[in-house]
């Protein structure tokens, strides 16, 4: 089981190739690190019908995946209770570009609806609402190669067992 | 040398300056014979609020991030009382609150171009952006500005009416129980008038007036006011009744030329779309108000990868509203401004979003321009 700490996704290639895109949250107090279900780095979000950040699953329910047309999934690259993002209520997000990263924020022993524990490299990953010490997140989750109606983010590069409990993976989607 | 060959000249020096060893700097300008879409102006923020330049060495650290914040002391609360001679004071273990100032950045879009499309342009394209930019730059903190401002004007109001959002419109003063306007008024016209909606009424002597009190009887001091063109236009349609004889008679000819209106310091703007047309603001001297801070002056970044020319600003500053009851606001407008939005106007009346803020003003690329030349060249 993964435990949440200050940082919680660290990419590890190239920042220059990313876009990183500031964008804005559409529900403000969750920016505030005292906020129960304050953002984490790590979460992943998409966008709303006026271009703010909303998570990328319903946070209170456990297992809940992305909406049908949530195609546009991405990380969020801010650590809780920055304070440039409360002054102008603006989160960073890697918009555009593959990537390789460290993330904390996943469970490696759910199977959400057609998917499976995190047990091999190369092993696609999608997302769902997860549960990590005692409140929820919306993190990553495993799949398999043939699972059909999910929104794949990336595939395992390295297991946490073999990464202080981190799980490295590649963003991008391929098939 | 003509001015279009003079920047025809700069732009063919500013690829050539790549060649040298200290190639990526700044050029003088050649000025141009271009023509402008819009004016620029610097930010009214800083006339308000002037900014002080501070160092990392004046700020907080957090263990959690690498953000950093200013903190600031606001002064402790005291007062006095009436005593006999055996009476003893009552106790106030002295505290005085301390307010966070955070920081961001403002950035310029990345300006990318071919070398060889630089050749095609006689104005200095180049210098104009980098010149745009900076003031681009001071839109958006003016932006950030006023949706801090119009956040503490509306705390308040939402608190001075039992902490609900209460609509605040014509109707709603007309009715039965109106709701109060503590933070937030409207102007006298706009109150009277039959309909809730995004007409901006004419600016009156008595709304500059009703402006001042609504921070003078609160302990403060009314000092500056902010209001866009159009509706300092309007102080010169006031009549002698508000203005005398003498000022009515040299705004006829030379407009209101002095600094000071109704006592106030006024600062006006062309930024429509960051200030609405009639909304006005009144604001304590700085001291009272809050603080903004520039950690990182404007910076410019210049770089060329093979024939791709790329080009950047970006600053960092740190605002902070943090006596909220410093700054008060003036509807000229019937309809409700708050969050409700209950008359359908808030769109209207309320900054654009960032990504449509200076919106083009030609249509030149649309070919409307008159004479029209058909043809390709």
């Amino acid at each position: 089981m993964s435990t949440v700490g200050k940082i919680n996704f660290e990419i590890i290639s190239s920042l220059e190739r990313l876009e990183r895109r500031g964008k804005k949250v559409a529900d403000a107090t969750l920016l505030n690190p005292n906020n129960a279900v304050a953002l984490y780095d790590g979460e992943w979000l998409t966008l709303n019908s006026s271009d703010q950040l909303v998570r990328a699953t319903d946070v209170t329910s456990v297992g809940a995946e992305p909406g049908n047309n949530a195609f546009l999934l991405f990380p969020n690259i801010g650590e809780r209770g920055r304070t440039d993002t409360q002054a102008i209520n603006m989160l960073p997000i890697v918009m555009m570009g593959d990537y390789e990263a460290d993330s904390r924020i996943f469970d490696g022993t759910a199977a959400v609806a057609g998917g499976a524990a995190i047990t091999a490299v190369g092993q696609p990953l999608k997302l769902a609402t997860i549960t990590l010490g005692s409140r929820n997140f919306t993190g990553l989750v495993g799949s398999v190669y043939n699972e059909t109606d999910c929104k794949w983010v990336g595939y395992v590069t390295r297991l946490p067992a073999n990464n202080a409990s981190k799980l490295r993976f590649l963003a991008g989607w391929r098939r | 040398m003509s001015s279009a060959a003079s920047a025809q000249l700069f732009n063919d020096n500013f690829m050539g300056k790549f060649a040298e060893a200290d190639g990526k700097q700044k050029m003088a300008e050649y000025g141009g014979t271009y023509i402008r879409d819009r004016l620029r102006e610097l930010s009214f923020l800083g006339q308000i609020m002037p900014p002080t330049n501070v160092t990392k060495a004046d700020c907080q650290r957090s263990v959690n991030h690498d953000t950093l914040v200013k903190i600031l002391d606001v002064e402790p609360q005291s007062k006095a009382m009436v005593a006999t001679f055996r009476d003893q004071a009552k106790v106030r273990i002295l505290r005085g609150p301390r307010v966070e100032c955070a920081f961001h950045t403002i950035m310029s879009e990345k300006f990318q171009k071919y070398e060889e499309e630089l050749l095609a342009y006689e104005m200095p394209l180049t210098k104009i952006v980098e010149e745009n930019s900076v003031k681009d730059m001071q839109e958006i903190i003016d932006l950030i500005f006023i949706t801090h401002g119009e956040a503490a004007v509306q705390a308040l109001q939402t608190e001075a009416n039992g902490g609900s959002v209460t609509s605040l419109s014509a109707s709603t003063l007309q009715g039965g129980t109106p709701p109060a306007e503590f933070s937030v008024r409207k102007g006298e016209l706009a109150r009277a008038a039959s309909t809730d909606d995004a007409t901006v009424r004419p600016l009156q002597k008595p709304d500059i007036v009703n402006l001042r009190k609504m921070l003078n009887r609160n302990r403060l001091k009314a000092r500056q006011v902010l209001m866009t063109e159009s509706e300092f236009d309007d102080v010169h349609q006031w009549t002698l009744e508000d203005i005398g004889d003498r000022i009515a008679g040299e705004t006829t000819t030379d407009g209101y030329k002095y600094n000071q209106l109704v006592g106030l310091e006024y600062r006006r703007t062309i930024k429509t779309d960051i200030l609405r047309e009639g909304n006005v603001y009144v604001f304590t001297a700085p001291e009272y108000l809050g603080r903004y801070y520039v950690l990182n002056a404007p910076k410019f970044y210049i770089d060329k990868i093979a024939n791709l020319i790329m080009f950047q600003s970006w600053m960092n500053v740190g605002m902070v509203i943090a006596n909220v009851a410093a700054v008060r606001k003036m509807e000229l407008y019937s309809g409700d401004a708050t969050t409700l939005d209950a008359s359908g106007i808030l769109a209207s009346v309320s900054p654009v979003a960032e990504d449509s803020l200076g919106a083009v003003n030609n249509r030149v690329d649309s070919g409307v321009r008159f004479p029209a030349i058909n043809g390709l060249f």
